[in-house]
């Protein structure tokens, strides 16, 4: 169908559209015209993906010269895949409807393995890619950095991208990859003398270079062709490269000095944990390194590598990385924690020693990516609380909304169990779960849903540490032989895989008919990437809220970060955090309004107001009152009965004019006062 | 009657049925029994007729074998040789044993799907009484027509018979009891062997090598459950085990499961992420887990161990269906490779994204393939759990409140004696509706079903199919060409005339006794 959107002409590929894509479509065109940043969040299922590619597509056709480009962004392969074909779709519709050939180039970058040809991606109006291109700075000044400024950049999936961010940004640093460091140095130093020997003229070619300075990159940055890149902070630009590391032969010896200080760094007995200021000092007390040579460490080693003409720059990893700690230690003096650990927690016997260069401002990864592109949309099914994203990745949204999935029949069934039929509380806290009761009690709850539940039904764990010792348990208390009675049993593994297998093997016997049971973690591989729609997942249960390991250094290092800098309560972020990995462990199962699925909270924190607020809106609309403390039995009565009420015929006209909508309802008066509902404004 | 040409294979003495003593004898394709002193047998079973043996309790003072057969009747041998009892009896038990499951897959495939047959189809059933237990058709003449018209059906709508897939929990079924001295005992039924063949391959093998040359078949089970296999997070203790070997097997076929991969790109969790994290960056390094403790790696072996069984659990409930779908996928993605456009995505995955991103509620056009519901019991169907509906319940307030309302209208209420009828016109229309009145004509029609009580209507339907099938048996032997056709005709002709004298003169003289008064038309009917 055509839509108006605001006067805006927009293709949709299909005949019906929901009301929540409508007024999705609403919100990001306010977006894209106040040259903004959005934050939206629109339940899982209701055809995020096509509504965003349909409304910038036809944005793009319409003001070519405002937007040039769409630049999405998503997580896994197979998502980007999705978008791909989603995208394919909407192309041939143009070509249907318009009766023109396509003239819109779009480019997927999936995988190293097809990486793409640089240039095409300056002319591409679509550009397809994981998070890292664009975030990682490594990457993404291969690939993104010459991409314009009238760019609309989306992230989609992005419940985690505060996480993705400081994933860019943090190096760890163990003996073993020192001692590659120290084969790499060699490698470099041979190559050197060799060089000098043969061409000469190569090696002075690049001092002169260097005296000039990195004068190019900055006149290519002030004149705002380039992306910005924070390992290569604007003073190194403004300067010459310092004379002590500007011959090759001085930077060799220079990264030898550093290396040997960072292995004596790494001798130590106990726990350390000091600030970026404080290792530059330190270092400069130790070894007499200056801030200044370190933080054109990064940018020195990569033109010596260019100009050494290193084919196979895969085995200089080791050395690229403590160049990049160089840089970036001695260019942020905040946001940035270093933790020395001389051994694991777990075994104290076995010296292990790592240095952890640890981000915990994800706002400093993604900061040029708001700074240079006018429209930056982060989306996602899980965004709640919507705030809190703004905060930490510090920038400032024109829309912030969150949407509703509009239904004719409530196809989700929140439930949170709190009790077992002895009325044992249920909770996976720390103080009570090795305790037997409860362990049982999570048992019979799985038990009992496996006898009433049809096809799939998927567990996640808190952990999978957790995971292996209730099932241990399980085993020895009986309960899953009689789980096996009703279905197979399938487990997630530490080994991708075996759990890929065990993956595939569970939807086959859910495909079967005989049904089973994935047991699996939060914050594990299948949590975070694959969908159980339909009788892949029927009922979702998550057994305890999954709360992030908090014994960790880093985290505690992290915590206080944000208490200091955004006010953020150690509790409050430590909830959001458990909560949106709950939210997107539950939100699997739904996928779309024709499916259905029942989600169990089984832990009676969830009852609480602070963690059920921060539910995303469609899901708590849909807890009442009566469903907040039950016991496994209540869970029962409940769960058949909506399972009963489920499996009745479903048609289109139990849809249309309430969650599914023709062109013509849509154009009613009353109909768009009620879309206007849809979308909350936070 | 003992033919001369079978051997006997065994032969018990002193063994009672019915209170009589006699011998049995355990031939090679049948049991039999002749009581003392006789030289005939009383009793006599073929093995592809029975269909199991059971035995009395241990502890019972009576020793018995109790054989089932098919129909359903059973006959049981009381062992009473004071002295041997327990061993004749446990002789004759274990011969059976190995006897019984060579006949089984014999045992008659026809009788068991006619069976079927007429346990699924009530009309059928009738119709075997009425033509079939009277005598009106012998069974052959009955079956020779219906048995290929229902394979020809069968083939149609299920290729073959479905076959029966394993329970995930048959190893748990398996429960062993304390027998009260330190030792615990299991019970295991064919059943059970069976889905410990079907599912585990390796174990099979391990019986086919070693019983009976090694091991008799208790001494294999024995080992079984006390083997490291059977318990397998128990951490090995060493022992020597001739189930380490299928332990290491499995471990294998588990691997080569791994290592094949997945075929559902969307599953594949190895090429989920667009990993471009080099080693070493990223906050959240877990180190290698080189230090487990015993606890932590026999809970993860438990873990593999469920993957492993419910893997193979599901394999063999496939195994035969396996081999077409895969020839199958095999067609379709040579089909598929030859698009040009994307010949570099492999086709399960073009299928498999295609269907992740379909919302078949926003699309218009046909839903999605179902498959036609073939019901057997069309009305256990429609009786079955009727779909939740919101009563409106009213409330006693509402009922007070709405009583009111009426007797206040009554209360006001005036006839409107303007628009009252004529009387004549009133009884005309009373005339008209009543019996044999010009409205109700099509009504007496109608009548026949309300006049005849409902079990001469149903008798009079069976007689109806009956005839109707005799009929059909009669005229499918026009034209007659052959001799045997001829013959059939014949005979056809009798059986509709005996079927006529059995049958259809009592009903009617039934019927002329009881409802001569109320109508002919039936009777007509009936004489047709």
């Amino acid at each position: 169908m055509k839509l108006n959107i605001e006067g805006l002409l927009v293709y949709f590929p299909y005949d019906y559209i929901y009301p929540e894509q409508y007024s999705y479509m609403l919100e990001l065109k306010r977006t894209l015209d106040a040259k903004g940043h959005g934050v939206l969040e629109m339940p899982s299922g209701t055809g995020k993906t096509i509504s965003l590619l349909s409304l910038i597509v036809a944005y793009q056709k319409a003001y070519p010269l405002e937007v040039t480009k769409l630049i999405y962004c998503s997580r896994t392969v197979p998502e980007i895949e999705k978008v791909v074909e989603e995208l394919r779709k909407l192309m041939e519709f143009y070509t249907k409807e318009t009766g023109e050939k396509n003239n819109f180039l779009a480019l997927a970058l999936s995988s190293r393995k097809n990486l793409c040809i640089h240039p095409e991606i300056l002319h591409a109006n679509i550009v397809v890619y994981s998070y890292h291109y664009l975030l990682d700075p490594k990457i993404a000044d291969l690939v993104s950095k010459e991409l314009a400024k009238k760019s609309v950049v989306v992230f989609d999936e992005a419940h985690n991208i505060d996480n993705v961010c400081i994933d860019s940004m943090s190096v760890n640093i163990t003996r073993r990859t020192l001692d590659r460091c120290q084969t790499n140095v060699d490698t470099l130093q041979n190559t050197i003398q060799r060089i000098k020997e043969t061409d000469a003229a190569k090696l002075r070619e690049e001092y002169r270079r260097l005296v000039e300075g990195l004068k190019e990159a900055n006149v290519a940055r002030e004149t705002d062709i380039y992306l910005s890149n924070p390992v290569l902070p604007d003073e190194v630009l403004q300067e010459a490269i310092p004379g002590s590391i500007r011959t090759a032969e001085h930077f060799v010896g220079f990264l030898k000095r550093f290396l040997e200080y960072l292995k004596a760094r790494l001798r130590i007995h106990h726990v350390v944990q000091e600030s970026s200021p404080q290792f530059l000092k330190d270092i400069y007390e130790k070894v007499c390194i200056d801030r200044k040579p370190l933080r054109f460490c990064a940018e020195r080693l990569r033109s010596l590598l260019r100009t050494l003409e290193i084919a196979d720059i895969a085995d200089f990893s080791p050395i690229t990385l403590i160049s990049h700690f160089a840089t970036l230690v001695s260019t942020y003096s905040k946001g940035f924690t270093i933790i020395i650990e001389p051994f694991e927690d777990k075994t104290p016997t076995i010296a292990n020693p790592v240095l952890h260069f640890s981000c915990m401002d994800p706002s400093i990864a993604i900061k040029p990516v708001f700074e240079r592109f006018q429209s930056v949309v982060i989306t996602s099914g899980t965004l709640s609380p919507l705030d809190i994203y703004p905060r930490i990745l510090d920038f400032r949204p024109v829309t912030m909304a969150s949407f509703t999935m509009t239904l004719a029949r409530t196809c989700l069934c929140p439930l949170i169990v709190g009790r077992g039929n002895d009325q044992v509380a249920m909770s996976s806290k720390f103080e009570t779960r090795e305790d037997f009761a409860v362990i049982r009690n999570y048992g019979n709850l799985l038990l009992e849903m496996s006898a009433i539940v049809p096809d799939g039904i998927v567990a996640f764990f808190t952990s999978y540490v957790y995971m292996e010792n209730i099932v241990a348990s399980w085993y020895e208390q009986g309960i899953l032989e009689n789980i096996q009675r009703n279905k197979l049993i399938f487990i997630e593994t530490p080994d991708a895989a075996e759990t890929s297998m065990a993956l595939e093997k569970y939807q086959e016997a859910c495909e079967n008919g005989r049904g089973a049971i994935l047991l699996s973690v939060a914050r594990g591989k299948v949590s975070e990437g694959i969908d159980f729609v339909h009788h892949f997942g029927r009922a979702v249960i998550m057994f305890g809220v999954p709360y992030v390991y908090t014994q960790s250094r880093i985290l505690k290092a992290r915590l206080e970060y944000l208490r200091d800098q955004f006010q953020i309560r150690e509790n409050d972020f430590l909830t959001f955090d458990a909560m949106r990995h709950a939210a997107q462990c539950v939100g699997r199962a739904i996928r779309g309004k024709t499916d259905y699925g029942l989600m169990i909270f089984a832990d009676k924190r969830y009852a609480r107001a602070d963690k059920r607020g921060k539910l995303p809106r469609w899901i708590q609309e849909h807890i009442s009152d009566g469903s907040l403390n039950l016991t496994i039995d209540e869970t029962v009565q409940l769960s058949k009965h909506f399972l009963r009420q489920m499996a009745q015929p479903f048609r289109r006209e139990d849809q249309l004019g309430l969650s599914l909508l023709t062109l013509e309802q849509l154009q009613s008066e009353e109909m768009l006062e009620k879309i206007s509902q849809i979308a909350q404004q936070a | 009657m003992a033919a001369l040409s079978e051997e006997v294979l065994l032969v018990v003495k002193r063994v009672r049925q019915r209170k009589q003593d006699g011998t049995l004898y355990l031939m090679t394709e049948r049991i039999a029994w002749g009581p003392e002193g006789k030289d005939r047998f009383t009793v006599s079973h073929l093995y592809a007729d029975i269909r199991c043996q059971k035995i009395s309790p241990d502890g019972k003072s009576k020793i018995q074998l109790q054989l089932v057969l098919h129909t359903g009747e059973s006959t049981t041998f009381h062992f009473a040789n004071e002295s041997t009892a327990l061993k004749d009896r446990d002789a004759a038990k274990d011969l059976l044993q190995q006897l019984l499951p060579k006949f089984k897959k014999k045992a008659n495939k026809q009788l068991e799907e006619k069976n079927k047959m007429l346990q699924e189809d009530p009309v059928l059933f009738q119709l075997y009484k009425d033509l079939v237990v009277s005598q009106v058709i012998s069974a052959e003449e009955f079956w020779a027509s219906r048995l290929k018209l229902s394979s020809v059906e069968h083939s149609l709508s299920n290729n073959s018979k479905q076959e029966v897939g394993i329970s995930a929990a048959f190893l748990a079924d398996i429960r062993p009891q304390t027998d009260g001295c330190n030792g615990l005992k299991y019970n295991l039924t064919s059943d059970i062997i069976e889905s410990i063949f079907k599912t585990y391959p390796a174990v099979k093998q391990k019986y086919a090598e070693n019983v009976p040359h090694n091991l008799t078949e208790k001494e294999f089970w024995t080992r079984f459950f006390q083997s490291h296999y059977f318990h397998r997070d128990r951490i090995n203790t060493g022992q020597q085990d001739i189930f380490s070997e299928c332990a290491k097997q499995d471990e294998k076929g588990l691997k080569s499961m791994v290592v094949q991969g997945v075929k559902n790109p969307m599953v594949d969790l190895l090429s989920l992420e667009d990993k471009t994290l080099d080693e070493g960056y990223g906050s959240l390094t877990v180190g290698p887990n080189s230090s487990k403790t015993v606890k932590e790696n026999s809970n993860s072996a438990i873990i593999k161990r469920f993957n492993h069984h419910s893997a193979m659990v599901l394999a063999a409930g496939l195994r035969k269906v396996d081999a077409p779908s895969d020839q199958a996928s095999e067609t379709s993605s040579t089909d598929g490779n030859s698009r040009d456009s994307d010949f570099f995505q492999p086709p399960i995955k073009k299928v498999k994204l295609q269907e992740a991103i379909e919302y078949e509620d926003l699309q218009n056009g046909s839903g999605p393939k179902t498959i036609a519901l073939n019901l057997k019991k069309s009305d256990r169907y429609s009786h079955g759990p009727v779909p939740l509906q919101s009563h409106h319940y009213s409330t006693s307030q509402d009922i007070i409140n709405s009583v009111n309302c009426i007797q206040e209208e009554i209360s006001c209420y005036k006839p409107c004696l303007t628009r009252v009828m004529p009387s004549s016109a009133a009884s005309s229309a009373i005339t008209a509706l009543s019996p044999g009145g010009l409205l109700m004509q099509a009504g007496t029609q109608q009548a026949v079903s309300q006049l005849v009580p409902t079990d001469v209507q149903s008798e009079l339907k069976h007689l109806y199919t009956a005839a109707g099938e005799l009929l059909r048996h009669f005229w499918s032997c026009f034209p007659v060409n052959t001799p045997f056709l001829e013959e059939k005709v014949v005979k056809m002709r009798s059986n509709l005339e005996r079927f006529q004298s059995t049958k259809l003169r009592p009903f009617q003289e039934k019927i002329q006794r009881e409802y001569l008064s109320t109508n002919v038309r039936l009777l007509l009917l009936v004489n047709l």
